[in-house]
């Protein structure tokens, strides 16, 4: 090789090579420029086209019964939404969705031209829609992951739980008393999408377990609930009734065992029941109580000291003039004792009782008994009633609310007095939520019972209820509510209503019948109120009835057996497994 | 010149730094296929947590589904129903009740 040849092989060389150095000289000033420069501006542009981060909000808790068993559950679901902007054409696409969603097709064409950027269709739609819907694959059309409220259970304690608007917060019930608790918490999460838009990497799931809202555990018994509310149901439809109520509680502590309202009401579609059926009128109504007050005017009495069962009465042969009112009872009465006066439910007799005790005692006992004042229990929308102070009472007021008249009172306060007299003359708060749990079952908060007040002595609340006894045998005005196999006691109670002028009304009256079971050992006491009954007004016949209904079916579920079976069938274990094996498989 | 002994020459080259060279872009290279191998390892896995997550949920959806359904075929109501109208069960009276005594032996 020449020398000349070679230099000019070196000379190329070399020039390549530095075009060469050039470019990557180029190339790396470039990304030294893009890297530190224009780094974090490129990062957030990056981030932004990848990353989305999307606000939601965590499960609403659920609602379990005393046994766990679910009242109120959240499910998924599916909302149909629509972006105007994208929807090709307006009429075909809003006919078509009118027609699967059974929505009007002038309102949701207005909505498709709407110049917003996104509009609801309609929220929490059923599956099947949803996927007739998605078959139909319209430009515009989207589909939305959304929460919804479901009671399995439908109508069972409908008015005590409540329901939630389509947002997800509670308004009625304890749906809304209890909505900070039961309420899933907001929480951020980023989801990565790739080119293709495919999310990937989801931290959702982790964030939406942990915000989840806490659980509510009622004391409230399904089975039990079920019970009461078929029997009001029946009772209602047997005698044309416009309402009623009926409460089972365990005297011993104050929970709730069963809160009925009819006619029933459906929290899964309470849109189409009218505003009166959404309320829990058994806590939020008063009502004339009528001769059911005389249990309590009896234990004024007699923890006065001025009475015993036994002491008697002259009931003036049936009438009886308080300055210009005259009191009638439903049968003339002469002479009769305290008991009796109870037994057979005389007004007179328990104006004269009233008398007696003098009303400053009455008031004093009745306020202790839980009258005119709000229980507390954990529920919206309270009503104290109506117990005017003794001083401001006239001489007929003094002797109308020895008898249940011209007081009002709420069937939440009439089952927790009657409960103070069943549980020894000691008064507990009533409540319906045992305990708060979070997400995982864990136990945030419980309630237990509550003792408020020893209203009246021991001795006096057993008095009471052996007099209460001779109610439901025979002569007493509540023999329907008598039960085979169970020792009962209660009161009947039969107040007339008062029209709009605010006189009693001749035709509308309310029906009552409250009792304890077993006298000995109460177990539940049971109220139920029957509003403007048709074919029949007594307490005694309308309401009788279904309290022994409830109580028989009660007792069995609860497992009490009958007092007076002498048979008895003794089993020898030898394993605590062998003790569940009988009970899961009782005798034939 | 000691050090031009020292070095392995073949035809003018450099063996010892072409060696060199060769290990250290070897090693370049392979720092940077296991790099661009291990992110795609990461993105697959993204993909896969991803579906894993939807199929837990859609699973999650189901139980739920079937669990409402067991509250209701579990519900008094439809008991009750089918204890009266399809087995003619009745609630026992007093005297078709017999009380069972138990007495565990330690």
């Amino acid at each position: 090789m020449k020398t000349t040849e070679a230099n000019g092989i070196n000379f190329r060389i070399t020039a390549v090579a530095v075009l060469f150095a050039l470019l990557f000289l180029g190339i790396a000033v470039k990304v030294i420029y893009l890297q530190v420069f224009c780094g974090e501006w490129l990062s957030r542009k990056a981030v932004g086209q990848i990353e989305k981060t999307l606000t939601t909000c965590g499960k609403r808790g659920m609602i379990y019964d005393t046994r766990l068993r679910e009242m109120a559950v959240s499910v998924d679901t599916t909302s149909v939404a629509a972006y105007p902007r994208q929807i090709h054409d307006t009429d075909e696409t809003a006919s078509a969705l009118s027609g699967i969603l059974q929505m009007p097709p002038d309102p949701l064409r207005l909505k498709l031209i709407s110049r917003r950027s996104f509009v609801w269709i309609r929220r929490q739609v059923p599956p099947k829609e949803e996927k007739a819907v998605r078959e139909l694959k319209l430009a515009g059309i989207d589909f939305i992951p959304d929460t919804g409220r479901y009671y399995p259970n439908s109508t069972r304690a409908g008015q005590l739980i409540g329901f939630t608007g389509i947002d997800g917060r509670g308004l009625e019930g304890l749906e809304f008393y209890y909505n900070e608790q039961l309420r899933g918490k907001a929480y951020q999460f980023t989801v990565l999408k790739d080119a293709l838009g495919k999310k990937f990497e989801a931290e959702n799931e982790y964030h939406a377990a942990r915000s989840s809202g806490n659980n509510l555990v009622l004391t409230i018994d399904r089975t039990i609930q079920y019970i009461a509310e078929n029997a009001l149901s029946e009772t209602l439809a047997s005698f044309s009734a416009r309402s009623g109520m009926a409460i089972v509680m365990d005297p011993k502590t104050g929970a709730i065992l069963a809160l009925a309202n009819g006619p029933l009401f459906n929290p899964n579609s309470y849109r189409q029941f009218t505003r009166e059926c959404w309320r829990n009128r058994a806590i939020t109504d008063p009502f004339e109580p009528g001769s059911t007050m005389k249990v309590f005017s009896a234990a004024a009495a007699i923890e006065s000291g001025g009475c015993t069962p036994n002491t008697i009465f002259f009931c003036e042969n049936g009438k009886y003039r308080i300055g210009d009112d005259v009191v009638h009872d439903t049968h003339p009465y002469g002479w009769l004792s305290l008991q009796k006066i109870i037994k057979h439910s005389s007004n007179i007799g328990a104006i004269k009782m009233g008398e007696m005790v003098g009303p400053e005692v009455l008031y004093r006992t009745l306020r202790d008994f839980g009258f005119g004042q709000k229980t507390g229990i954990d529920c919206p929308g309270e009503t104290p009633g109506n117990l005017l102070p003794f001083e401001k009472w006239s001489k007929i007021d003094a002797g109308a609310i020895s008898f249940g008249h011209g007081i009002s009172v709420s069937a939440l306060q009439l089952i927790t007095a009657l409960s103070a007299i069943a549980n020894r003359g000691v008064l507990m708060k009533p409540y319906v939520v045992r305990a708060i749990t979070d997400p995982g079952g864990g136990l945030v908060r419980s309630f237990g019972p509550c003792k408020v007040r020893q209203v009246v002595s021991e001795k006096t609340a057993d008095t009471v209820k052996k007099m209460m006894v001779s109610v439901v045998q025979s002569g007493g005005t509540g023999v329907r509510a008598a039960l085979d196999g169970y020792s009962v006691c209660g009161k009947t109670g039969t107040s007339q209503k008062l029209n709009e002028k605010g006189e009693y009304a001749g035709d509308a009256y309310i029906a009552s019948f409250m009792g304890i079971v077993p006298v000995e050992n109460p177990r539940v006491a049971i109220l139920v109120v029957i509003d403007e009954p048709r074919k029949d007004h007594y307490g005694g016949t309308v309401a009788g009835p279904a309290f022994r209904k409830i109580a028989r079916e009660t007792l069995n579920y609860m497992n009490v057996p009958p007092q007076n079976s002498t048979e008895r069938l003794t089993a020898f274990l030898k394993t605590r497994s062998s003790v569940e094996t009988i009970r899961a498989y009782p005798a034939p | 010149m000691r050090r031009t002994e020292s070095r392995m020459v073949t035809g003018g080259y450099d063996i010892r730094g072409i060696v060199t060279w060769v290990v250290l872009m070897s090693l370049f290279v392979t720092q940077l296929l296991v790099y661009t191998w291990c992110r795609v390892q990461c993105v697959q896995v993204g993909y896969e947590i991803s579906k894993e997550a939807d199929d837990y949920q859609n699973l999650m959806a189901v139980q739920n589904t079937l669990k409402i359904e067991l509250e209701r075929l579990k519900s008094p109501d439809r008991i009750s129903k089918i204890a009266h109208y399809q087995l003619g069960l009745v609630t026992p009276v007093p005297t078709q009740k017999k009380t069972i005594v138990v007495h565990e032996n330690d």
